[in-house]
């Protein structure tokens, strides 16, 4: 009896919910609540401008998704988008690690110079590609001209390919030095015995490389393969500035689609249905991504 | 003379360092050019600017963008809307939005973040997954409701509209970080606190937060970084200068027909510093988080 009346002071596990409460609370408020709500949403017919229409359609929303060509041409423009920005980002950051990962004089400012596109808001971002990719005055029309490369000024960024492509451009520089660094972190755990180990078995700079960094890497990749495509998946303020989404559809990715349907048009049942397949992809994805930290065993507490 | 002796026969061409040094440059270039070209264009009078070929340095520099946005002139006042005169307010709003997300941050996260590096409990990974989760949660995923809320409660075009969705952002990043610095501080310090009977709030606020105070500094940088470089919920969320935030006027300069190229380039110029700065003074802690967490997805 008097070991229950004793007071003890409060066990670890009841302190470490009290020490979470504030923030489980926050996060329920702000995120759990708001979700659920977005789905309750995307079940309604809700425009904003016809408040009198407004009621209960069950799954119309989501039905509808299967032959709404704006929806379904979005869908493929990001699939490509995540595809070349991919792509293109990890060859980039896997070269630049490389790099950064070697002693020589100015790495210290080159590795400042990484963290530049990563300090970038994602509009300035879009306006100074802008200004670079412009077809009347742009930086990239000049410098090519005067390399020789073109004979008069292009338009680089209004044919449908064209603008495609620039835009992944634009995106790749902007999430380039993330990835770099992650790679980095993962180059610098290698033990440098293994590569003299490599090097008494007399295997060359190419054997080394896949026989030794590769496998070394394989997790840090992954890592970058998965958060990027999440990055590029969700992809907006560089498009949205850029491009708009044009010429015609073909920078018209699923989140750019999905701002344009509750901002422009104020339909936000079936911008809540577009929101929810975004979701349900990127969880995917996710689960994906919290499986292999959990393999790695980053969760121990 | 005696270095002369000792120089090999067989002369080796060092490529490695060549191909270093190459790859280096080019990607110094490619990093650095770019930015180059909208600082160089900011100083730039609008003709020169767009002049072709292009003028690589400003020939006649001047300063002419910037202090358009204290006191425009006639065709500045024109340029996106009303995007120049609202410059410095949304400079003024990110500045207060991005602080106080930062402090609102540490405060929620410094207690979360302590409680699994020091404490053993039950649902720990659960919950540490739960947070993480929450940081995969597109936000796009979110806005709608959120704006339908925030119109309910009136808080359209507020601060605290955006302080709070930001808050939910860099939330789980924050406890992230702070709980990887947290287990880099001895615990001999709280125990000898302990010791000498402080209280448990005593001790973090005397003893545990100032050695764990670099953890806490990079982790507010974050925050502060995420807010202040925001654009879709800050779109959905401001309508006027009482709350419009930096890449929202930035934005209005790159959508307008009318634009000024040299303007443009001077808000973004604006936009940028204050990240960068952040960036560079605290390089090395956000490196060391960026790759300890793998945060900012």
């Amino acid at each position: 009896m008097s070991v229950l009346t004793e007071r003890r002071p409060l066990g670890d596990s009841a302190k470490a919910w009290a020490l979470n409460a504030p923030a489980i609370t926050v996060i329920a408020l702000l995120v759990a609540y708001p979700i659920g709500y977005s789905f309750y949403v995307s079940l309604q017919r809700n425009n904003l401008k016809r408040p009198r229409a407004k009621r209960f359609i069950g799954f119309d929303n989501y039905k509808s998704l299967l032959s709404d060509d704006a929806f379904l041409s979005a869908l493929k423009v990001s699939a490509v988008f995540v595809l070349v920005v991919l792509g293109l980002t990890v060859i980039l950051a896997l070269i630049l690690a490389l790099v950064l990962n070697e002693r020589f004089r100015g790495r210290g400012l080159l590795l400042s110079l990484a963290l530049l596109p990563w300090a970038m808001p994602g509009v300035v971002n879009g306006l100074m590609w802008r200004t670079i990719f412009d077809a009347k005055t742009g930086a990239l029309n000049g410098l090519m001209m005067q390399l020789g490369l073109i004979d008069t000024y292009q338009a680089w960024l209004t044919s449908a390919t064209g603008a495609f492509l620039f835009t992944a451009l634009a995106q790749v520089w902007n999430t380039l030095p993330f990835s770099v660094i992650i790679l980095l972190a993962g180059l610098s755990t290698i033990p440098s015995e293994l590569y003299d180990a490599a090097t008494v078995d007399r295997a060359g700079a190419f054997r080394r490389f896949t026989q030794v960094t590769v496998p070394w890497l394989l997790h840090p990749l992954l890592i970058v393969l998965i958060l990027e495509t999440m990055n590029a998946f969700r992809a907006f303020d560089t498009i949205y500035v850029l491009t708009g989404g044009g010429p015609g559809d073909a920078t018209t990715t699923i989140a750019l689609l999905d701002v344009q349907t509750v901002l422009t048009f104020t339909d936000f049942g079936l911008g809540s249905a577009y929101a929810w397949v975004i979701t349900a992809i990127t969880l995917i994805i996710s689960v994906g991504y919290i499986g292999l930290l959990y393999r790695k065993g980053n969760f121990e507490v | 003379m005696s270095t002369l002796v000792q120089v090999p026969l067989r002369y080796r061409i060092p490529w490695k360092k060549i191909a270093l040094y190459v790859l280096a440059i080019a990607f110094g270039l490619y990093l650095v050019l770019p930015f180059y070209w909208i600082v160089a264009m900011s100083f730039m009078h609008e003709a020169d600017a767009i002049a072709v070929p292009p003028n690589w340095v400003p020939v006649n520099p001047t300063l002419e963008n910037y202090l358009g946005f204290v006191n425009p002139n006639a065709a500045q006042e024109l340029v996106g809307g009303r995007a120049v005169s609202e410059t410095p307010y949304s400079l003024r709003n990110s500045l207060i939005v991005a602080s106080a997300t930062a402090v609102l941050n540490l405060a929620l996260a410094t207690f979360a973040a302590y409680s699994f590096s020091r404490l053993k409990f039950r649902g720990s990974q659960v919950l540490l997954v739960l947070y993480l989760l929450t940081r995969m949660v597109p936000g796009i995923a979110i806005i709608i409701p959120f704006y339908l809320l925030m119109r309910q409660f009136g808080l359209l075009d507020t601060y605290l509209a955006l302080i709070l969705s930001y808050t939910t952002f860099a939330l789980p990043i924050t406890i992230w970080i702070l709980k990887d610095f947290f287990r880099s501080v001895p615990r001999e310090l709280e125990e000898a606190a302990r010791v000498d009977r402080c209280g448990w709030f005593r001790t973090m606020w005397s003893v545990f937060l100032p050695v764990a105070a670099p953890g806490l500094v990079a982790a507010a940088v974050f925050a502060f970084m995420t807010a202040w470089n925001e654009f879709m919920f800050a779109l959905f969320l401001t309508s006027t200068k009482a709350a419009k935030t930096i890449p929202v006027v930035a934005a209005n300069f790159a959508t307008d027909f009318n634009t000024q190229f040299t303007v443009m380039a001077a808000a973004g110029v604006l936009a940028v510093v204050p990240p960068l700065v952040l960036a560079l003074l605290f390089q090395r802690k956000l490196v060391q988080g960026m790759a300890a967490g793998s945060v900012k997805g």
